[in-house]
């Protein structure tokens, strides 16, 4: 159920943006950076609800995951994939365009609640928030490791598993950072799903935390895996969206325990336990 | 700020401007404090449809876009209940009417004895609302709603059944169809002004799968895409009814609000648009007093119904 804005969050607003790169970066998967105000009052796994200029035929906004907000340099990096007529409309802005995004939206990722190294695992468009996870983590010293999973070598987004790599190295933590690429068709890291390479991890390490993001099928598979270990899980899951700040409830997700939370108020960061995947 | 007297009487509730929020749109008001502020700059604010008991709504998928600036939603009035409700929002809806923004508190029910029971908790625990919208023609439940509103005789039965339930002004929110009627058998049944329209039913099916694009096989079509049936719907309602009507139907802009106004709607809500733009709300209130300045008005009053046929 929703519930009224916390009063200690920042509240979603209205703010202009200007792009400054936008490109193809994986098989019909695109990265915009773009200059807004807005990079400075995001949390890692909140959202933003972006409006794509130039068709008044379409009056929703496109809710997307951002991988970095970089308040420092007012810039915030959203990655998505072409799907449909706004996202195509979306990778055909140019450099200096401009246009608005409404935005702090949703609550984000929360730090794990124990010690203990954490299991971040990504589907297809799932890797933004999930790297903006790693961003999290590694800025607060907690170990972890990190799959990511993609239906073909081609749809891996290589910059983002660069930087992933790069990512400083969490002082005082015992071991270094593992990276698995799976595909379905065996074309890039192993063959499988994520949930494969995840029982292999789960086999050698144990893990506090897992937090995920990806198709809901994938969430189910790693939840269960989780729950199975007694690892704490977040989920951030997707929803068709009208506001996106918790005014129209259309974005309900289905509670364990019955009735419907808001995706976009409530969420998109779900416990895992809560939620029917 | 021009000269220009904005305030009007919505039967009864009073509005600083004329403009207002469609139901099920704006969230309860707060969830916009950060676009801008609610209470200093609305005429009124209309909240999401509560009933007695808490209500689920329906199961996802709520939520289609259409080509064509439309959407449709069949989220079929989730809400926690008058407790719950008045719980959470009833502090923050007191800080808006002191304000100087109308609070309507929106009365959902799948009967007669449904609204009744939601009308008198209204009653006791919430003081803060202006008035009541009772809404007889939400498209999205199964029973009550829309069928509660589908002919004379039971709109009729409904605003009956509240009348003797309040003082406080009631509002109607009425299905898009026959619109004459049912708002003159709304008027002779104690209504002090009537709100349309609702959502209009409509159906989108994905043809791949052949299956409804949302949970139901049909939902609510809103948007700019309807504004212009909604002007002539207020437009009929207003010759057959004396009391004030509040015009409601894909206004995104404030010359679409003052269509509303010069086809006889003393106050407008604005809904869709505060997805598309949640600033809507506040650039009409802007825009409108302009235009009534544009007309050579000195107060709105005097444009309501002045359409020229």
């Amino acid at each position: 159920m929703s519930v009224p804005t916390n009063a200690h969050d920042t509240l979603a607003n209205v703010h202009e943006f200007e792009v400054v790169e936008n490109k193809c970066v994986a098989d019909g998967i695109w990265r915009m950076r773009c200059n807004t105000a807005l990079s400075g009052l995001l949390r890692p796994g909140q959202f933003v609800n972006v409006d794509v200029p130039n068709d008044a035929s379409h009056i929703l906004r496109i809710p997307l995951s951002f991988s970095k907000a970089d308040a420092k340099n007012n810039e915030l990096e959203l990655v998505y994939a072409v799907v449909g007529e706004g996202t195509k409309r979306l990778s055909a802005m140019c450099v200096g365009d401009t246009s608005t995004m409404v935005g702090p939206c949703g609550n984000g990722w929360s730090l794990p609640k124990s010690d203990g190294r954490s299991l971040l695992v990504a589907g297809g468009v799932g890797l933004p928030p999930i790297m903006a996870c790693a961003r999290m983590l590694a800025e607060k010293g907690i170990g972890f490791d990190v799959i990511v999973g993609a239906q073909t070598a081609s749809r891996h987004v290589e910059p983002i598993l660069d930087e992933l790599r790069a990512l400083p190295m969490q002082q005082g933590c015992d071991c270094a950072r593992t990276l698995v690429l799976t595909t379905d068709d065996g074309t890039r890291g192993m063959r499988g799903f994520v949930t494969t390479a995840m029982q292999d991890m789960l086999a050698e390490r144990s893990y506090a935390t897992c937090y995920s993001c990806g198709p809901n099928i994938m969430m189910r598979g790693v939840a269960e895996l989780a729950h199975s270990q007694n690892i704490a899980c977040q989920v951030s899951l997707e929803r068709m969206m009208g506001c996106g700040f918790g005014a129209c409830s259309c974005c309900n997700v289905e509670l364990v325990g019955g009735g419907y939370a808001l995706c976009c108020s409530d969420g998109p960061v779900f416990d895992a336990s809560e939620v029917v995947l | 700020m021009s000269k220009v007297k904005m305030a009007v009487d919505l039967g009864g509730i009073q509005m600083r401007n004329p403009v207002n929020t469609a139901s099920g749109t704006f969230g309860n008001g707060v969830q916009f404090e950060g676009f801008y502020d609610v209470g200093k700059t609305l005429g009124a604010i209309t909240c999401k449809g509560v009933s007695a008991e808490p209500w689920d709504g329906n199961p996802a998928p709520r939520l289609a876009e259409l080509r064509g600036a439309a959407i449709m939603n069949s989220v079929g009035l989730q809400n926690p209940g008058v407790h719950g409700f008045v719980k959470r929002y009833g502090e923050y809806l007191e800080s808006v009417r002191s304000r100087g923004c109308a609070v309507i508190c929106q009365v959902a029910g799948h009967s007669v004895e449904e609204y009744e029971r939601a009308m008198d908790l209204f009653e006791e625990f919430a003081p803060f609302a202006s008035g009541f919208e009772i809404n007889i023609s939400c498209p999205n439940i199964a029973e009550g709603g829309a069928a509660m509103g589908a002919t004379p005789q039971s709109a009729a039965r409904v605003m009956s059944a509240v009348r003797t339930r309040t003082k406080r002004p009631i509002v109607v929110k009425m299905a898009p169809h026959d619109v004459a009627a049912i708002g003159h058998a709304l008027e002779e049944s104690g209504a002090d002004a009537l709100a349309l329209i609702n959502t209009i039913p409509g159906m989108s099916i994905d043809v791949r799968t052949r299956k409804s694009r949302l949970a139901r096989a049909t939902a609510g079509v809103s948007g700019p895409a309807i504004h212009a049936i909604a002007v002539r719907m207020v437009w009929e309602c207003a010759q057959a009814v004396n009391i004030p009507i509040c015009g409601i139907g894909g206004v995104t802009t404030a010359e679409d609000a003052a269509e509303m106004i010069l086809a006889g709607a003393t106050a407008v809500s604005v809904g869709t648009a505060n997805l598309t733009d949640p600033l809507s709300a506040k650039h009409i209130v802007e825009g409108l007093e302009e235009w009534v300045a544009s007309q050579g008005a000195t107060d709105v009053n005097d444009l309501i119904g002045a359409f020229e046929c």
